[in-house]
């Protein structure tokens, strides 16, 4: 042994043990020595009586202990969470969103089967929609054969009830969705092995999985009166204006919870290969539009933030910009010099581009990060998209995204960040998860509060007396900002006139401080068709405009938002379709 | 003569009272495992009727979540009840009512209401998503068996 092994070995055992152990192995000789050498001998027998009692008593307290006090059928009983298994989603009420069920699955062993005549007739009484040539195929199997799956408990006592030899069945857990179509996107839909492939399933599929061990449910950040009530005003408007695709989205600008998103067309999570890839899209979350003049509310704040205009300052509007190549008109032509606010109330493009420009590319492109446009939207869903933006940032790409052209985003992206220019200015990241209700969400300063102050504001002004006046609600103060982006069409190679993306981005209360409760809500209708009662237009102000005041009208009392009383000012109209 | 050392019938005393004491705990053993099978057979059967039952609670909240959609309600509510949302101007506290009587009665709606408009129109469903418009290039999706 080398000496610093036996030091390391000195260390590792106490001293006064060795010494006793050589003591006892001494012991014989020491014995022998004076003369006691069957006191030795009774010693060593003693120590190994000893350690048999020891171990013969050990053994039967374990026995005993296995015996009386085995939990064995507690256990079984009990059972746990199988492998695998899925925590309930439910939403920031606890209202049930997506279960696993216990089912079942039919086996059929035709070597038990006596009457297959009988066996077919009581098993279509049961499952109608049992397909007969399956059913022949396992009859003819000649061995113990699945048949079919997902049966509820009551299916399985009805078939267990005839009392039929060669059935038998296997419990399996299903996940189910009680809801249907409601809140399909955003709930998502599992694999046949119980892993989430879209939408929250995905997005928290981990989370699902340890809140089944532990016994919980995982709460979304929906709250399914304000989905009930955004899907409702939703379809409304796509019935009346035939769009190809719609999304409405309701955000908390504080926190960054999503309250309602919806996305249409829909599909049923509890079939969704019966769908097609369209209606299983999240246009939410994977689809980006240029959004149009709902840009305009970003380049307003920033022109304040970045100290380039006050909303008294002036643009001359009374001629198109010539900017380079290219001309810029506005829609709606006031022909004036307009302040700010009236920028904005107009939906000015040259106005707007002319803001852009005294920006500049480069601060409009550090804001433009800033508020993450450039980025896809911070949210836990796997369907964030990529936005589509300018590769170089110079005055035509200011001058474009200005207005929202030459940029395309998704409308998650879009909430979010204009959740930072009303919620005091920061940008905080979205989430589907429900958070605690005083929870405090970190995020980056990238507007100061004043500049939100005054875009509160002046987004109020747009719906008292703007593009955005088919939105008013009596009392809740709203506040938004009208969209119509044309559509790139590919076959002609240029913008389409005939396809737009009408969009209204709402907020409200606008009144109070900065940190009061306040709401964002959108609205926006891939390339609607106008109708005799909006005179032909399918802009922002006439198909979006009118669904989300309803929706905010709607939603305001659920979300703890009492009207004010502003008997003083004007009723919106009601139901005049504009 | 210690009792340690005393014999009865070739037999050390000791030697018995631990032979009578294994016997007892023995029998006691098997007493109390026989008659505790029963109970707890009985807890086994109580415990799987337990999981029974809160399947079946599983499976009727999950009835009770898919009744109450909320478009299902919505439409049932329009369709058969005639009910819609209430407009602000139907809602106030008690502090807003002196300055609502100053105001006098709010315009009346040029338009009927939105929702008796959709009553009237067969071609909206309430609550109900409009179908899916056709799709470009649509996909064939096989579907797996139940």
């Amino acid at each position: 042994m080398t000496p610093s092994r036996s030091a390391l070995l000195g260390a590792a055992i106490p001293r006064w043990l060795t010494e006793k152990i050589w003591g006892f192995e001494h012991a014989f000789e020491r014995a022998r020595a004076s003369g006691k050498a069957e006191d030795d001998t009774r010693l060593r027998i003693f120590f190994v009586l000893a350690l048999f009692a020891l171990g013969f008593f050990m053994v039967a307290v374990g026995a005993t202990r296995a015996v009386l006090f085995s939990n064995a059928v507690v256990d079984a009983g009990q059972g746990g969470a199988a492998a695998g298994a899925r925590a309930d989603l439910v939403d920031r009420n606890g209202q049930m969103l997506a279960a696993s069920l216990l089912h079942y699955g039919l086996y059929l062993d035709p070597r038990e089967i006596w009457d297959n005549a009988e066996m077919r007739r009581a098993l279509l009484a049961v499952l109608p929609d049992l397909d007969p040539g399956r059913l022949e195929r396992v009859l003819r199997a000649g061995r113990r054969t699945f048949l079919v799956g997902a049966l509820t408990p009551d299916e399985r006592n009805r078939i267990h009830d005839y009392g039929l030899p060669g059935i038998s069945f296997e419990p399996e857990q299903r996940r189910v969705y009680p809801l249907g179509t409601t809140a399909a996107h955003i709930i998502g839909f599992v694999d046949s092995g119980g892993e989430g492939l879209a939408g929250a399933e995905a997005a928290l599929n981990e989370d699902i999985l340890t809140a089944a061990r532990a016994g919980g449910a995982v709460p979304l950040s929906i709250d399914l009166r304000v989905q009930g009530a955004l899907e409702d005003e939703l379809y409304k408007a796509v019935a009346e204006f035939t769009p190809k695709g719609a999304v409405g989205l309701v955000t908390d600008v504080h926190t960054g919870e999503v309250l309602g998103m919806a996305s249409w067309p829909v599909f049923d999570p509890n079939k969704p290969g019966a769908a097609g890839d369209s209606a299983r899209m999240n246009r939410a979350a994977a689809s980006v539009f240029e959004m149009g003049s709902t840009f305009k509310a970003f380049t307003v704040a920033i022109g304040l933030d970045a100290g380039v205009a006050t909303p008294e300052s002036t643009f001359d509007a009374r001629n198109p910009y010539q900017l380079g190549y290219r001309t810029i008109h506005d829609y709606h032509a006031a022909r004036k010099v307009l302040t700010l606010v009236e920028v904005f109330q107009h939906s000015s493009n040259i106005g707007t581009a002319k803001l852009g420009v005294a920006i500049g590319p480069e601060r409009m492109g550090k804001y433009f990060d800033g508020l993450g446009l450039t980025s896809p939207a911070k949210v836990e869903l796997v369907e964030g998209a990529r936005p589509l933006t300018p590769k170089v940032w110079n005055e035509d790409a200011v001058a474009s995204t200005s207005f929202g052209h030459g940029i395309n985003v998704s409308p998650l992206a879009l909430a979010r960040a204009m959740g930072a220019i009303l919620n005091g200015g920061n940008l905080v990241p979205l989430t589907v998860r429900k958070l605690e209700p005083d929870a405090k969400v970190a995020g980056s300063r990238v507007m100061s509060e004043r500049t939100s102050l005054q875009m509160l504001s002046i987004m109020r002004a747009n719906v008292t007396g703007g593009s955005g006046e088919s939105a008013n609600v009596t009392g809740l103060s709203v506040g938004g900002k009208t969209g119509t982006g044309e559509k790139y069409d590919p076959a002609i190679r240029a913008y389409n006139g005939q396809k737009q993306v009408s969009s209204f981005a709402a907020v409200f209360p606008t009144s109070g401080p900065a940190n009061a409760k306040r709401y964002f809500v959108l609205i926006l209708l891939d390339e609607p068709h106008g109708t005799a009662k909006s005179a032909g237009y399918a802009t922002g102000g006439w198909v979006a405009a009118p669904a989300a005041g309803r929706v905010i009208e709607r939603i305001a009392p659920f979300l703890g938002v009492s009207r004010q009383s502003e008997v003083s000012e004007p009723a919106a109209p009601q139901g005049e379709g504009q | 003569m210690s009792i340690l050392s005393r014999k009865v019938r070739g037999f050390r005393v000791l030697d018995l009272i631990g032979l009578g004491l294994l016997v007892v705990v023995v029998v006691g053993v098997y007493l109390a495992k026989t008659l505790a099978g029963g109970e707890r057979a009985e807890i086994a059967a109580v415990e799987r009727q337990i999981d029974v039952e809160k399947a079946r609670i599983r499976l009727l909240q999950a009835e009770v979540a898919h009744l109450e959609r909320p478009g299902r309600i919505e439409r049932l509510s329009v369709v058969h009840l005639g009910l819609e949302p209430v407009p602000a101007q139907r809602e106030a506290t008690i502090d807003q009512l002196v300055g609502l009587a100053n105001a006098g009665p709010p315009p009346k709606a040029k338009a009927p209401s939105a929702v008796a408009a959709m009553v009237q129109d067969d071609t909206v469903i309430p609550g109900t998503p409009p179908p899916a418009p056709k799709e470009d290039r649509p996909v064939e999706v096989a579907e797996a068996e139940r």
